[in-house]
């Protein structure tokens, strides 16, 4: 029952991160959804009493839902990026593509598992979904701090599709992976503050030409 | 369940009054409003046709219609024959579709513009409301509301036509995402425009009417969120904690969010609509 309040959870906020017209609102469901992450791995952990799916939930408890946002939101801050995101596609469409990216997934796992549903191709067919959710926030997106969130949601995404295959990759790939997630954003801050620097703004539509 | 339903909308207004550290009415100052309107005369403009006087009544046997045929305490008390849930919504709609053309009647401007709000905002907050019900009718395999109320299925798709449908109660109950009930600036009222030239008994019966309307959407859903709790037998003692939690929820909500611009409504309920959907692909998948 916890697993499909957290299931409908983790579409909601994909779908709401399609359609996300301010930044700091993008943040706060990217928070939304790594919190509802940790429960997610909280409640394996307590299923399955690996003292190990303990650290790791408190990693992403710690990391996703407090130091990355944190940075992102302080990036936010500091470059006075105007807070309307432009959309390359009208809300209401790319919610119909977020819907149809859903669908798909759930066939191409009904192709590699056609042994009906249970609960982990479920969250097979959900993670999937956020994978293919969060490239197309990449895509659609012309600010570069989106296309970090799409990123991160993707991650998300990989990290719940490697819990419902695997139940759970090994403890020190977990570690190492939560550590590159990490080291990403402080150079994607780092990077963000320089092209701000150069260019004055952090639109990519207007990044074609090169400049020296 | 005609009795209590203004002691839900007295419940709501306390829960926000004290959460804004005001001391606010009693919880039965509905009641009071009611008698008070019942004991009054009404006045009838001299331009309004017979639709006008017609309207309260049938809006307010609408409501009441519905409410036999909800199944809350007792399946075999209720119409059960008849009892499905499109019925329901188109019923409401009929008292909705009389309202707005009383709106109309009137010949006064806030009337007509209170009818073209309602009516742009019912028109696109109903496909929502009904992709939502296909779903628990998937789930629960008829759309029979026997069989709807007593599904004991807790599944991904129920939550997702769940929050898609309090988001359309949330737009069709008048509350203030959407519009503001307790408002009588021209700008921003929408069901309140529409009712503004009633007064007395009239009034009464349509306020009635509302309330009930309100409680009857908060039925539908509970049906939703709580599928667990849906024992016939101890219907009695739980409904009022499922109204209890669910006008909460909505109070905590009206009063910690701005009221949005009508254009806006229009993204909101777009939202749902496809929240909704999702459910439906997501009911398909079996989940």
């Amino acid at each position: 029952m916890v697993l499909m309040f957290l299931l409908s959870g983790f579409l909601i906020t994909a779908f709401l991160m399609t359609i996300a017209k301010r930044i700091t609102a993008l943040i706060r469901t990217f928070r939304l959804q790594s919190l509802f992450l940790f429960f997610y791995t909280l409640s394996m952990a307590i299923a399955q009493k690996h003292i190990e799916f303990f650290i790791v939930s408190v990693l992403i408890l710690i990391l996703k839902v407090g130091i990355i946002p944190y940075i992102l939101t302080r990036i936010v801050r500091r470059i006075n990026v105007e807070e309307n995101l432009e959309l390359l596609v009208n809300p209401q469409l790319s919610l119909l593509i977020a819907l149809l990216l859903t669908y798909f997934s759930y066939l191409f796992t009904y192709h590699i598992m056609p042994f009906g549903m249970s609960l982990e191709s479920a969250v097979f067919v959900v993670s999937i979904a956020i994978i293919c959710i969060g490239f197309f926030i990449m895509v659609s997106r012309m600010k570069a701090l989106s296309q970090v969130l799409g990123l991160l949601t993707m991650e998300n995404g990989i990290f719940l599709a490697a819990t419902a295959i695997t139940g759970g990759m090994p403890f020190f790939v977990e570690i190492a992976f939560f550590f590159d997630i990490f080291v990403f954003v402080i150079i994607i801050e780092v990077f963000v503050y320089k092209v701000n620097h150069l260019f004055t703004h952090i639109d990519i539509s207007k990044m074609k030409s090169l400049k020296g | 369940m005609v009795l209590c339903a203004p002691l839900v909308s007295g419940f709501i207004r306390k829960i926000k009054n004290n959460l804004r550290m005001r001391k606010g009415p009693s919880v039965f100052q509905p009641y009071y409003n009611l008698i008070k309107l019942f004991s009054k005369g009404q006045i009838v403009s001299k331009h309004a046709s017979w639709i006008f006087t017609i309207t309260p009544i049938i809006v307010l046997a609408s409501s009441l219609c519905v409410c036999f045929l909800l199944p809350i305490f007792q399946p075999a008390f209720s119409l059960n024959i008849t009892g499905d849930l499109l019925a329901i919504f188109f019923i409401l709609a009929l008292g909705r579709f009389f309202l707005a053309l009383a709106g109309l009647d009137a010949g006064s401007s806030f009337g007509g513009m209170g009818s073209s709000r309602e009516m742009f905002i019912s028109s696109i907050a109903e496909p929502a409301a009904f992709i939502s019900l296909f779903v628990i009718g998937m789930n629960s395999g008829s759309t029979s509301v026997v069989a709807v109320a007593g599904v004991h299925l807790f599944r991904v798709s129920t939550l997702l036509a769940g929050l898609a449908f309090f988001m359309v109660t949330v737009a069709e109950t008048s509350r203030i995402p959407v519009d503001n009930q307790e408002t009588h600036l021209e700008l921003t009222m929408v069901h309140e425009a529409m009712v503004l030239e009633y007064s007395g008994r009239s009034l009464a019966a349509i306020d009635l009417a509302s309330h009930v309307r309100q409680i009857i959407f908060f039925t539908i859903l509970s049906w939703f969120l709580f599928p667990f709790l849906n024992d016939a037998q101890w219907q009695w003692l739980q409904f009022p904690f499922k109204l209890l939690f669910i006008s909460t929820v909505i109070a905590v909500l009206e009063i910690s969010v701005a009221k949005m611009r009508l254009f806006r409504v229009a993204d909101y309920l777009g939202f749902a609509f496809f929240i909704a959907l999702l459910a439906a692909v997501v009911a398909c998948m079996g989940m």
